[in-house]
């Protein structure tokens, strides 16, 4: 296939989180707001005045200061965010909009605050006097009960803050602007990434993971005019006449930012079709739909609620209604098996790893790879072992079933 | 008749004193725990370990059984 | 000649001193080598070694065959149940030798109230064993039976005190793991192995809290008695314990209720959410059970759980300000988790309460200093190793270290009003929110760091660190501790352990961390040389 004109230009901008949109937009006048997990909902962060950056440590490989403060018995993703931050990567935050949905993540951006304690010292990490960072409570279910609560949070915890902080205007009016840009993004984002049903699609996995996390890091309305052209590019790019890969997968897991990862994969013959893991888009960019006779903010908090397939929700109907929507995953896609998985220490998805792995196998009669990875792939011998023998096992499959 | 009682009083004392004295013999060596730790507790494990058990991994997983516990 | 008589003469009425100064004890050499059997028993002198034996050791053997008795509705279901659970036959037998582990060494008034807190937990125990065999289909060919239908089934984490309401009509809470999984790491450490082992054999890596990896193993070894209809879930207390609900569903296959609590529960906006959640909680029993929610039931027992709740504090009081407590470490600490989290059920927590407290005072009116050996002043900061929750027994024999209090003894730290149904939700939910583990493992790490506050309100001079390494909130704080320490100039000491796991990092490994720090960093001489090593690698 003809390379994607901007695919470089996104792939540098994946290097750094201070990149050169952030900059720019910085230079604008903009506020940056960081975030780590989905439960936070970027389109509140990416109201006009300010632009969420989804926080990735590229490229770090020895979180060693920050394994003295976390132990390095913690997500790597944790440490190397961690680690990241105490070297200034992040210095050009105004603002942390953290979450207590996974522990690692927690502790991590409980150090970037300023507590002012006597028990204990601030750190000072980011060094920057206009930054803060400001914790929201969120929920595990999505009951009535859950969506008011979160709305509620959202409302003390990330507009008012966001208003009081750098007079941001969090009026529904501005909201349902954000909400607007936001679903643009989804829109161009989805019609990409349906270019990976097609049977022989025209666009990998390894391209459309950079594009996705572009779309996660970037302040949107820099980012925009880049998807538009690549969406628009992608209506007219051929396929390879000869199949370049031997089987289609689902990658389903926990939290998962490297596109090299994914290009490893596809290394080993297996397409990645779908990307339902946490920066994945199958959540990310579901458009924000505003009902009639709810505020936006209600509509936004009921939406995040809703479309999670996290392994915090705890409902019984839950939690086995995502072993199922990750099996559609794989027909809606065309994908012959799926991969899950899960980072060293992410105890969430361990867990649902395994449960996955039975259930999909058994239930559904999907061929499942079921793996344990680094933040920062440094396996990757042993894992393009896996992946080539699930490749081969998959190809039986099809051979056994007369494909 | 006192005779009696007194020989009745003398051979309960006597294995009264003989069942303290046992009983101070297995707390004092600690043969409860002896017992349990190499004849006892093998013993079960043996029997825990060949116990014919229920595989889990068959037990059914149906995503539609339950309904949604919501009182809304 | 006539001095070794006489000091001959003193041990035997007295009992051997403890320091090798005063040609001590040497309670090491008393065990035997790995298994941790006794050679045989310490010789406490007159009074207080037939007190052991008569008061202690028989005493309980023969409360353990009453408390059946009374709390089963038929004793042979008890013998069946012992035969078909690994967790119970294993461990039920050996519980005499963990009261022997915590008590070791320890003599008079110590002695004997630190042993009402282990009956009282061992009373508590049977009671929740013979519910659980009184109701499990399993021993009654599958029939649903009445106490099957009067139960209620839920995660060990779930705080009891959420069940009162429903047990004037006759309904009873049984945590799922507490006797399964957490009782069992105390008395016997070996159980728990195998279900650790069981659930990593279908995939679960090994990284993951082994408190929930043991509590999944149980059912993926069906080795969970099948009691109740229905199903509560909680968040408590971490990452782990969220999804270990996962395959806990799968293999119950049964209702089940998700009780989520907040994590950022200072935030008064999170309250209203939570209020409701346990409301909703309340109308699932209704559902399932047939139950009703009464209020005077709730009340009647929220009233004795504020006795007991005044009771410790008037307990901590004394320990904090003076040196006449006469409970040790671990009596402390398993006592009051135990009978928070299971609640008000049985009446033992408040007869063992009201014998300890008399046992208090008197040290308090003669001056009795129950632990004269006391070199540092000791608190218990995060979870503690449950397979070697005895360590502060031993490290009071062998270095003088006398842990005052722990952090777990401090989650539920209040009193619920009963004024109104109102008031009494709000605090219910709070209490809720401070349930083990959370209080200050979560919610921002403030509340980890209320040691120095605790430090102060218990006099303490040294901290005992638990380093729980697959705990990932208390890794998570690792450094700042090691900075606020050094910066306090607080002599700490790190004890890695793997919760339940003795495996991991072994006994003998965390006395030889304590023994390092005290020689290298306190230049102290042990008390009692005899316990600085010894090899106890197999015992229960």
């Amino acid at each position: 296939m003809k390379d994607l004109k901007h695919l470089i230009y996104f792939e540098n901008l994946l290097q750094e989180a201070n990149n050169d949109l952030v900059k720019q937009a910085k230079a604008e006048g903009k506020r940056a707001i960081g975030y780590t997990c989905y439960f936070m909902p970027e389109v509140l962060l990416d109201l006009p005045g300010c632009f969420s950056a989804r926080l990735r440590a590229p490229r770090c490989t020895s979180p060693d200061i920050a394994t003295y403060y976390l132990s390095g018995r913690v997500c790597h993703y944790a440490r190397s965010l961690m680690e990241r931050a105490l070297e200034g990567g992040y210095n050009f935050l105004d603002a942390q909009m953290a979450t207590e949905t996974c522990t690692a993540t927690c502790r991590f951006q409980e150090h970037l605050q300023q507590k002012h304690l006597d028990s204990v010292e601030d750190m000072r990490i980011i060094d920057n006097d206009d930054f803060f960072c400001e914790f929201t409570d969120i929920p595990f279910k999505n009951n009535e009960n859950s969506y008011q609560h979160f709305e509620t949070q959202l409302r003390a915890h990330v507009l008012e803050p966001l208003h009081e902080h750098f007079g941001i205007d969090i009026s529904d009016d501005a909201i349902r602007q954000a909400v607007e840009e936001h679903n643009e993004v989804c829109r161009l984002i989805n019609e990409i990434g349906d270019y990976r049903k097609l049977d022989n699609p025209t666009i990998t996995g390894y391209e459309f993971h950079v594009i996705q996390l572009v779309s996660l890091v970037c302040p949107k309305y820099l980012i925009l005019p880049y998807l538009r052209e690549t969406a628009e590019e992608m209506k007219t790019r051929e396929p390879d006449t000869r199949k370049n890969f031997r089987c289609k997968v689902v990658l389903a897991g926990s939290e998962n930012d490297d596109p090299d990862f994914t290009k490893l994969i596809e290394g080993c013959g297996a397409l990645v079709v779908c990307d339902r893991f946490c920066y994945g888009a199958v959540e990310s960019r579901v458009p924000i739909v505003l009902e009639e006779g709810k505020s936006p903010l209600r509509c936004i908090a009921e939406h995040y609620l809703k479309t999670s397939n996290c392994p915090r929700f705890m409902p019984q109907d839950e939690m086995r209604a995502r072993k199922k929507r990750l099996a559609d995953l794989a027909k809606e896609y065309n994908a012959d098996g799926v991969i899950i998985a899960s980072n060293k220490f992410c105890e969430y998805w361990s867990y649902e790893r395994v449960i996955d792995t039975f259930i999909l196998q058994r239930d559904f009669g999907l061929p499942v790879c079921s793996i344990e990875k680094e933040y920062i792939n440094s396996a990757s011998g042993q894992l393009r072992t896996r992946f080539q023998a699930f490749v081969e096992s998959v190809e039986i499959k099809h051979i056994q079933e007369g494909k | 008749m006192c005779k009696k009682l007194g020989k009745f009083l003398l051979k309960f004392l006597a294995i009264f004193v003989a069942a303290n004295a046992v009983l101070f013999v297995v707390f004092f060596f600690d043969l409860d725990g002896k017992l349990l730790f190499n004849v006892v507790e093998p013993f079960l494990k043996d029997h825990y370990d060949k116990m014919e058990r229920k595989d889990t991994l068959k037990s059914p997983y149906d995503i539609d059984k339950f309904p949604k516990y919501k009182y809304d | 000649m006539a001095k070794d008589i006489k000091k001959a003469l003193r041990d035997f009425w007295y009992g051997k001193p403890h320091t090798a100064e005063e040609g001590g004890r040497r309670l090491g050499e008393l065990y035997e080598d790995k298994t941790g059997l006794l050679k045989h028993r310490e010789w406490r002198g007159v009074k207080d070694t037939f007190y052991y034996m008569y008061m202690i050791w028989g005493y309980n053997y023969v409360h353990m065959v009453t408390d059946i008795l009374k709390f089963s509705n038929n004793p042979i279901d008890f013998v069946k149940g012992t035969w078909r659970y690994r967790w119970m036959g294993q461990t039920y037998l050996p519980v005499m030798h963990w009261f022997e582990r915590g008590l070791q060494g320890m003599r008079g008034e110590a002695l004997a109230a630190s042993a009402w807190h282990y009956r009282a937990m061992v009373s508590a125990s049977i009671h929740q064993i013979c519910n659980f065999f009184n109701a499990d289909t399993r021993l009654h060919g599958g029939k649903q039976n009445d106490a099957y239908k009067h139960t209620i089934y839920a995660n060990e984490t779930t705080c009891g005190t959420l069940f009162y309401p429903f047990m004037d009509d006759g309904y009873q809470y049984l945590p799922i793991e507490m006797i399964p999984y957490f009782v069992t790491c105390h008395v016997n450490s070996h159980t728990v192995l195998n279900y650790i082992d069981a659930v990593q054999s279908i995939g679960l890596p090994g990284d993951p809290c082994p408190m929930c990896q043991a509590e999944s193993g149980i059912f993926v070894l069906d080795d969970v008695p099948d009691y109740a209809p229905a199903v509560i879930t909680c968040n408590e207390a971490c990452d782990a314990s969220v999804s270990t609900s996962t395959l806990q569903d799968w293999f119950a296959d049964k209702p089940l209720f998700a009780l989520p609590i907040p994590m950022q529960f200072d935030d008064p906006l999170v309250k209203k959410y939570c209020m409701n959640e346990i409301e909703e909680m309340w109308k699932f029993i209704e559902e399932q059970t047939g139950a009703k929610f009464s209020w005077e039931s709730m009340v009647k027992r929220l009233e004795r759980q504020n006795k007991l709740q005044r009771d410790e504090w008037e307990k901590w009081e004394v320990a904090a300000k003076t040196n006449y407590y006469p409970i040790n470490g671990v009596a402390q600490a398993l006592f009051r988790i135990f009978s928070t989290q299971y609640g008000i059920q049985t009446s033992c927590w408040e007869e063992a309460s009201e014998k300890v407290k008399k046992i208090m005072y008197k040290c308090v009116e003669k001056k009795i200093n129950p632990f004269p050996q006391t070199r540092h002043r000791v608190i218990a900061w995060s979870c503690a190793p449950l397979y070697f929750s005895n360590w502060c027994t031993w490290a009071y024999n062998c270095w003088g270290l006398n842990t005052i209090i722990n952090m777990d003894s401090l989650m539920f730290d209040m009193e619920i009003r009963t004024d109104s149904y109102e008031n009494m939700l709000e605090d219910v939910v709070q209490y809720h929110m401070w349930a083990p583990m959370r209080r200050m493992a979560v919610g921002g790490m403030h509340h980890i760091f209320e040691l120095w506050d605790y430090m102060e309100r218990f006099n303490c001079d040294m901290v005992a660190m638990y380093d729980q390494l697959q705990c990932k909130g208390m890794q998570g704080v690792h450094g700042l501790f090691e900075d606020e320490f050094r910066k306090r100039n607080i002599k700490a000491f790190w004890m890695p352990h793997a919760l339940p796991d003795c495996r991991t990092v072994s006994r003998a490994e965390i006395r030889r961390q304590i023994n390092d720090y005290m020689t290298t960093v306190m230049h102290e001489e042990p008390l009692d040389p005899s316990l600085l090593d010894f090899d106890d690698s197999m015992t229960w």
